[in-house]
C-alpha cells in the first residue's frame, strides 16, 4: 500500500504496532548471520514447529541481532503487559520447556539475560510492561552498562524484514519531515551543526560533505553507501544491515533530497550475502509502500536505490577505489583533488558515506542536533559501534559514546581476558590501525586520541589479545594482508609492503638480523608518506606501533632467537621446551624413557637440568599450559616424568658410573676462575655449566649448607633434603668448590672478588620478607614467613602458638600454612583477593585445605591487637575488587568492614625482596624496586666483569626461572672469558625414534600418589610419592613429539 | 593445480542468458561486476572460461583487455573450474587470533596440496584438489568475528572450529559424497 500522506502513513504505524505488541506472546529469534552460525535458524523452525504442534496462539518474528554475539542464540520472548525478556543461548531442546514456562506465565530463569521495560527508538517510544523484578534490566549487565543505542536503536527488537515494524518504531518519520519542510539548506545547517564526522574512519565532517554536493553543480548527482567493510575484525556493518535496512535507506533517501541527487548506489561487500537479500528485500518493499521511486510521500521527489555487490577487494573500500569498481573497472585508486564531490562517478558529482553514518542521519533530524551533540567528547559527537573480538570473554558490538576509555571496553564490557590469561594489547583499527598496549588502557576511544598513539579508531574493531599472542607475528599478519590487498599501482605500496613482509618473516623464522630494525622502521615510514591512497599510507601502522610498543619482543626474536608467547614455530622445538625456562628437550627425554633407555633419559635430563628431581617436585610447570595434548585430553604431566627418572637412577647403582660420563663431558681447563655468590639454584646452576665448560668455579655462600630457597624455605613434606643432597652429589663431581658460612659484603667484599676472579655472577636471591606496616607488628607472636621456614627447615626451635594466621597467597604463605599445621597448630590464611588470583601453585592452595587449613578472601590486614606485648588477634579489612590495575587483576579496596580473628600468631608472607643492604653497598646500579639492574640479554650489571641473575634481578619468581637465569649466565660468562661465543659443546647425540605416534594413546593424564590427608598433617614425610614406572611409562607414551617437523608421505 | 576437467563450449541458452544479463544491466553503474558475478554464477564449476570472457566483451562493447583486468583484479572470479565442494578458511584477526592458520596448515596437509613459490602465504589462496572434489580458499574476513575461528563450507559458515571439528565435518560430506 502506497503511503502518499500521514493518515495513510499512521495506518501503517498501527498495523507495524500490533505486530510489534500484539495481543498474544510474541517470540523473536535473534537471526543475525551470527546468530545462524550459532544454530539459530534451527531454533526458529523448532518454534514454529512446537507452536503449531501445540496448537498455541504465539508470534513467531525473525528480528537481527541485540549485539552480545558470546551469547547467542539469542531469542526475545514478550508476554503482553509484561517485559520484554531476552533469552541466551537457547537450542532447539530448550524450546518445549520454554513455552510450558510461558504457558504459566513464567520465564525461564536460567536462560534469561536480562529484560527491557521499554525502550528509546529515538523516532518513537515502545512501551513493554513491568514485572519479572528477579531478571536484571538489559543496563544493569556487564556487556550493556554504559552502552547508548542511537545506531543499533532497532537492531534485534523488530523484525528484521518488516517495513511496518519500521515504520512502528517511527521509521521513515524524519524523511517525513525533512520532505515536508522542504528546506534542504537548513536542514544541512542541521547535519553540521550536530557536528557528526564521518563513521568509516577519516572522520570528515558530514555536513560539510554534503554542503559540498549540494553547491556542486551537475545534472545528474550520486549518493553512494560504502557498504564494502573488508576489515577483518570489524562486523557491525554487517549487523546494522541485517538487522534494521530500512534504516540505511532512510539515510539515504534524505540525503538524496537534501544534496539534490536522485540515484543511490549501496555497494555491498560479496562475502555479505545475508546482507545483499535483506537490502534488496527492504528495497523492494520500500518501493511498495511509495519510500523509494517515484514521487515519494507524494512529495514529489524520486529517488532510485540500486544495490551493487563487491567482489573481495578490500581495498574498494576506499572512495575513489569503490567509483572505479562501479565504472567497471578493477578497484584503482585515483589521486585526490578532484574528491568525488567534484568529479565522482562517471564524472558526476558524488557523495560516499561509510553505513553507520548515514543510520545516524534519522535521529539527528528526529530529535536535532543540540542533542545528538551531547554525547560524545568535545571533538566529536555522537556514539560508535565497535566490535570487540579476540581474547575477550564477552565478544559482540559495543555501541559507546566516543571519548569513552579503552580499559571500559576491555575489563568492564569485555569483563578481561578469557580463559584467566592476561590481556596485552588491543588492535583498533584493523589492517590501517594499530596495537596498543595495556599500559595505555586509560587512553579514551577517539578519532584524535588514537592516531596520537600510532594507530586510528577506524571502523572500530577492537581485537583483544593476550600473553599467548606474538606481536612480531601479528604485525606479519597484517603486512601479509595489505601486501596481498595492494591494488599495484604505486611503487612505495606494491614494492614496499614486500619487502616489508620479508623481512618480517625472517624475524619470524629465526633468520632476523639487528640492522632490519632500523631497515623496517625507515621502509614503514616511506611507505606511509608516499604511498597514494589510504591503503598504503596506512599499512605500516601495525608495524611501526609494534615496533614502538613491543619492541622488546622484536628483540627476543632478533637477538635472543626466541618467541615467548609460543607462536613462531621455527623458534622453538616444541611449545613445552618453549614455555620451559630451562628450555629442556622435553620430547626427547620422553621418548628415550619410552624406548627402555633410562640411562640415556636421565643424561638428557641432567645435562638440560641439574636440579630435575627437586624441579620434579616443586617446579609451577609452565610447559603444562603449553602442551598440546591438553586439545585431545589433558597435558602429559612432564615435571612427574622428569622426578621420576631423576628419582630412579639416584636411588640405583647406576648413578657413580653416570656421573662419571657426566664429568667426561668437561671440557679442557680453560684456566679462568669465576666466582659465585649464592647457592641457591641460579647460583647452582650457572657453577654447574662454568663447571663443566672448564672454568674453575668457586661458590660463595652464607649459609652452612648448599640449596639457598631449596634448603632453607621449601618444607621437607615437599623437598626432602636428602634429594637435593644427591643432586649437590653431581655438581660438586664435575669440580665446584664450595665456600660456606661465607658472605659477600660481609666476610668478602666485592672488590676482593673482582681482584681474584675473572667473572664474578651474583646470585643471592630475595631474601627478605616485606614488611606490612601496620599498628601490632612488634607484638612477639609475629613473624616474617621467610625467618619462620627457615628455623624450621634449621631445627632451630620457633614459638609457633595455636591458632596461626598467615597473611598472603603466593607459595611461601602456603608453605608457612602447611608447615604449621603439621606442628599442630590451627591455620587460618587471608588474602586481600579471590582464590583465582593466588599466585600460589594450585595444587599447593588445594592440598593445604585438604589438610585442614582455612582460608578468608577479600580482607587486607588492618591491625594486630595484643595484650601484655603478645598477640591476642588481628583485625582485617574486608576489601571489595575495584578497577583494573597495571598487572591486569582488579585491585582489592578496603570497605568499612572489620573482622576479627582471634590467633597468637601471626606469618607475614606478602611477598620477598632483595636484601637492600647488600645492594646497596654492593655500587651496583639498582632498579628503582630495588632489584640489580643488569643488560636484559647478556645479564651484565653496571660494573664490567659483574654479571647477576636470579630473584635479584627479576625479584621474587620460582626455581625454574631462576635456574633459568642461571644457565643463560653460564653462557654469557663462557663468552666473555674466551672472547667467543661457543655453542653445543656440552651436547651430544642421541639416537631415538623421529617419527611421531599414528594415533595418540588413549590414556589419561597419570596422577602421582599422594598420602592421604589425615596422615599428611601429622608429619613431614613428603606428601607427593611419585609416579611409579608404569605410570611414567604411560605418560611418556601420550606425548604427541611436536618437536617433528616434516614427515613424508 | 590445473584440473583436467574439459571446458564444455558455450550452448545457445548460455549465449541467451548472457545477453539477458547484460541487456538488464546495461548502462548501469556496477554493470560489468553485476554480470561477471551472475554468468559465473549460472556455471556449474562456477568459473569464467575464456570463451565466455570474449563473449561478454562483445556484447558490452567493453574491450577483452579490460574485463581481463576486472576478472584477475577481483578475488571472487575464478578463471579455472572449481571442485564440487569448496572449503573456505577465514583468515581476518580475530580468526587469526584464534588460531586459524594452523587450521588452514592442517586442511593443506590433508587434502594433499600445496602451494609452492616462496610468497604463497600472502596470495589469496585457492586450489582445487586434483580430483576436482574440493577446492580449498581464503578469504581475508567473513565478518563473523564472535565465531572465530571460522570455516566456511560450501556456503555455509561453522563457528568455533578446531582440528577435529573440521575433521569431522570433512567426514560426513565425504560420506555424503559416496
Amino acid at each position: 500500500m502506497r503511503i502518499q500522506d500521514l493518515s495513510s502513513f499512521n495506518a501503517v504505524k498501527e498495523a507495524g504496532l500490533a505486530k510489534l505488541l500484539p495481543y498474544k506472546p510474541r517470540i523473536g529469534v535473534g537471526m543475525g548471520t551470527c546468530g545462524t552460525g550459532n544454530g539459530a535458524e534451527g531454533v526458529y523452525h523448532a518454534f514454529v514447529e512446537e507452536i503449531d504442534r501445540r496448537g498455541l496462539d504465539v508470534q513467531v518474528a525473525r528480528v537481527g541481532c541485540f549485539g552480545y554475539c558470546a551469547q547467542e542464540p539469542l531469542v526475545n520472548v514478550w508476554l503482553p503487559g509484561r517485559p520484554l525478556v531476552i533469552l541466551r543461548r537457547v537450542q532447539p531442546d530448550n524450546v518445549p520447556p520454554i513455552l510450558d514456562d510461558l504457558y504459566l506465565g513464567r520465564i525461564p530463569a536460567e536462560l534469561a539475560l536480562c529484560k527491557i521495560e521499554d525502550w528509546d527508538h529515538l523516532t518513537g517510544q515502545v512501551k513493554y510492561g513491568s514485572g519479572f523484578p528477579e531478571i536484571p534490566s538489559w543496563r544493569e549487565v556487564p556487556f550493556f552498562r554504559g552502552q547508548k543505542k542511537i545506531v543499533l536503536r532497532n537492531c534485534g527488537l523488530i523484525s528484521a524484514d518488516d517495513i511496518e515494524e519500521y515504520i512502528a518504531v517511527g521509521g521513515y518519520q524524519a524523511l517525513y519531515k525533512v520532505l515536508i519542510d522542504g528546506t534542504p539548506e537548513l536542514a544541512i545547517e542541521q547535519i553540521k551543526a550536530s557536528k557528526l564526522r564521518g563513521r568509516g574512519g577519516a572522520g570528515y565532517p558530514t555536513g560539510l560533505k554534503w554542503e559540498m554536493l549540494r553547491k556542486a553543480k551537475g545534472d545528474k548527482k550520486y549518493i553512494i553507501c560504502n557498504a564494502d567493510e573488508g576489515d577483518p575484525g570489524a562486523y557491525m556493518n554487517r549487523n546494522e544491515i541485517e538487522s534494521d535496512p530500512h534504516a540505511l535507506l532512510e539515510g539515504m533517501i534524505i540525503g538524496g533530497f537534501l544534496m539534490g541527487a536522485q540515484n543511490g548506489i549501496i555497494y555491498v561487500r560479496a562475502e555479505y550475502p545475508l546482507a545483499v537479500h535483506r537490502l534488496a528485500r527492504a528495497v523492494e518493499q520500500a518501493k511498495e509502500y511509495g519510500l523509494l521511486g517515484e514521487n515519494i510521500l507524494g512529495r514529489g521527489f524520486n529517488f532510485e536505490i540500486q544495490i551493487v555487490e563487491g567482489a573481495g577487494a578490500f581495498v574498494c573500500g576506499e572512495e575513489t577505489a569503490l567509483i572505479s569498481s562501479l565504472e567497471g573497472r578493477a578497484g584503482r585508486p585515483r589521486p585526490r583533488p578532484p574528491f568525488p564531490a567534484q568529479k565522482g562517478l562517471y564524472g558526476c558529482p558524488t557523495n560516499i558515506n561509510n553505513v553507520e553514518t548515514w543510520y545516524n542521519i534519522a535521529p539527528i533530524v528526529a530529535k536535532g542536533p543540540a542533542w545528538f551533540s551531547e554525547t560524545g567528547s568535545t571533538k566529536s559527537a555522537g556514539t560508535k559501534v565497535f566490535s570487540l573480538v579476540g581474547k575477550v570473554k564477552n565478544t559482540g558490538l559495543v555501541e559507546m559514546p566516543l571519548g569513552t576509555p579503552l580499559k571500559t571496553f576491555v575489563y568492564d564490557v569485555g569483563e578481561g581476558a578469557f580463559n584467566g590469561k592476561q590481556v596485552k594489547a588491543v588492535q583498533t583499527g584493523g589492517p590501517s590501525g594499530g596495537c596498543i598496549p595495556q599500559e595505555m588502557f586509560d587512553t579514551p576511544v577517539d578519532y584524535e586520541t588514537l592516531a596520537k598513539l600510532g594507530s586510528i579508531m577506524g571502523s572500530g574493531g577492537m581485537v583483544v589479545m593476550d600473553e599467548d599472542n606474538c606481536m612480531v607475528d601479528v604485525a606479519r599478519y597484517f603486512i601479509e594482508f595489505t601486501h596481498s590487498e595492494s591494488c599495484g599501482k604505486c611503487v612505495p605500496c606494491r614494492v614496499g609492503l614486500d619487502k616489508g613482509l620479508r623481512i618480517l618473516k625472517n624475524f619470524t623464522n629465526g633468520k632476523g638480523v639487528e640492522e632490519d630494525l632500523e631497515a623496517l622502521d625507515e621502509l614503514g615510514r616511506m611507505i606511509r608518506d608516499m604511498s597514494l591512497c589510504g591503503l598504503g599510507q596506512t599499512a605500516p601502522n601495525p608495524v611501526l606501533t609494534t615496533m614502538r610498543h613491543f619492541r622488546h619482543e622484536f628483540e627476543d626474536h632478533i637477538r635472543a632467537k626466541r618467541c615467548r608467547a609460543g607462536v613462531c614455530e621455527n623458534l622453538a622445538l616444541s611449545p613445552c621446551e618453549n614455555s620451559c625456562p630451562l628450555h629442556m628437550n622435553i620430547p626427547r627425554f620422553l621418548e628415550l624413557y619410552k624406548e627402555g633407555n633410562i640411562e640415556e633419559a636421565f643424561e638428557s635430563v641432567i645435562m638440560d637440568n641439574p636440579l630435575a628431581a627437586s624441579t620434579g617436585r616443586v617446579c609451577q610447570h609452565p610447559c603444562d599450559d603449553r602442551c598440546r595434548r591438553m586439545n585431545i585430553d589433558e597435558s602429559v604431566n612432564i615435571r612427574d616424568v622428569h622426578r621420576f627418572i631423576a628419582d630412579t637412577i639416584y636411588d640405583s647403582d647406576k648413578y657413580p658410573a653416570l656421573m662419571d660420563r657426566i664429568c667426561a663431558r668437561k671440557q679442557t681447563a680453560t684456566g679462568k676462575t669465576v666466582a659465585v655468590v649464592g647457592a641457591g639454584p641460579t647460583g647452582l646452576t650457572s657453577a654447574f655449566y662454568l663447571a663443566l665448560l672448564g672454568h674453575n668455579v668457586t661458590v660463595y655462600e652464607s649459609n652452612p649448607a648448599a640449596g639457598g630457597m631449596l634448603r632453607y624455605a621449601l618444607p621437607e613434606y615437599r623437598l626432602p633434603k636428602n634429594v637435593l643432597d644427591k643432586e649437590l652429589e653431581l655438581i660438586e663431581r664435575v669440580g665446584v668448590k664450595f665456600i660456606f658460612n661465607t658472605a659477600v659484603g660481609f666476610d668478602v667484599s666485592l672488590n676482593d672478588l673482582d681482584s681474584n676472579y675473572d667473572a664474578v655472577f651474583l646470585a643471592i636471591g630475595t631474601w627478605k620478607e616485606a614488611w606490612v606496616y601496620m599498628p601490632g607488628t612488634e607484638l612477639k607472636g609475629v613473624m616474617p614467613a621467610l625467618l619462620f621456614l627457615e628455623a624450621v627447615s634449621k631445627g632451630e626451635e620457633v614459638h609457633l602458638g595455636k591458632k596461626v594466621v598467615v597473611i598472603g597467597g603466593g607459595n611461601a604463605a602456603i608453605d608457612s600454612a602447611r608447615t604449621a599445621l603439621r606442628m599442630g597448630s590451627e591455620v587460618t590464611v587471608v588474602y586481600r583477593r579471590e582464590r583465582k588470583d593466588m599466585p600460589a601453585i594450585v595444587e599447593e592452595t588445594e592440598a593445604a585445605e585438604a589438610e585442614g587449613a582455612n582460608f578468608v578472601f577479600l580482607a587486607a590486614p588492618h591491625r594486630v591487637v595484643g595484650f601484655h606485648g603478645v598477640v591476642k588477634a588481628i583485625e582485617v579489612v574486608k576489601t571489595k575488587l575495584g578497577e583494573f590495575d597495571a598487572s591486569g587483576r582488579r585491585k582489592p579496596v578496603p570497605t568499612d568492614e572489620i573482622q576479627v580473628l582471634k590467633c597468637d600468631t601471626v606469618i607475614l608472607a606478602v611477598g620477598e625482596k632483595v636484601d637492600m643492604d647488600f645492594a646497596k653497598a654492593s655500587g651496583l646500579i639498582l632498579k628503582e624496586v630495588g632489584t640489580v639492574e643488569v643488560d636484559r640479554f647478556s645479564l651484565e650489571t653496571s660494573r664490567t666483569k659483574f654479571y647477576a641473575g636470579g630473584d635479584v634481578i627479576s625479584g621474587a619468581s620460582n626455581v625454574s626461572n631462576a635456574m633459568g637465569y642461571g644457565k643463560k649466565a653460564a653462557r654469557n660468562i663462557d663468552e666473555r672469558l674466551l672472547g667467543y661465543k661457543r655453542t653445543g659443546v656440552l651436547s651430544k647425540k642421541y639416537e631415538y625414534d623421529q617419527t611421531p605416534p599414528t594415533q595418540p594413546s588413549e590414556v589419561g593424564r597419570q596422577v602421582p600418589g599422594h598420602l592421604p590427608a589425615r596422615q599428611r598433617a601429622a608429619s613431614f614425610e613428603e606428601v607427593s610419592v611419585g609416579l611409579t614406572a608404569c605410570e611414567a611409562l604411560e605418560e611418556a607414551n601420550r606425548c604427541l613429539r611436536c618437536d617433528i617437523r616434516t614427515t613424508e608421505r | 593445480m590445473k584440473t583436467t576437467l574439459a571446458q564444455s563450449p558455450q550452448t545457445v541458452e548460455d549465449q541467451d542468458f548472457v545477453d539477458r544479463v547484460v541487456a538488464e544491466n546495461s548502462g548501469r553503474p556496477g554493470a560489468l561486476l553485476t554480470i561477471l558475478e551472475r554468468v559465473q554464477d549460472r556455471n556449474p564449476s562456477k568459473y569464467l572460461p575464456a570463451q565466455v570472457l570474449e563473449y561478454v566483451a562483445a556484447k558490452t562493447d567493453i574491450p577483452l583487455a579490460q574485463i581481463q583486468s576486472v576478472v584477475t583484479f577481483y578475488a571472487l572470479f575464478n578463471l579455472e573450474p572449481q571442485g564440487s565442494n569448496t572449503v573456505c578458511v577465514c583468515r581476518g584477526t580475530a580468526c587469526h587470533t584464534r588460531g586459524s592458520r594452523g587450521l588452514l596448515e592442517r586442511l593443506k596437509l590433508e587434502m594433499g596440496v600445496s602451494n609452492h613459490g616462496e610468497d604463497g602465504e600472502a596470495e589469496k589462496l585457492s586450489i582445487t584438489t586434483p580430483d576436482g572434489e574440493y577446492t580449498i580458499r581464503t578469504v581475508a574476513c567473513f565478518g563473523q568475528c564472535a565465531l572465530a575461528p571460522v570455516v566456511e563450507i560450501n556456503h555455509e559458515i561453522y563457528g568455533h572450529m578446531n582440528e577435529r571439528a573440521l575433521r569431522n565435518e570433512l567426514d560426513a560430506l565425504e560420506k555424503e559424497r559416496r
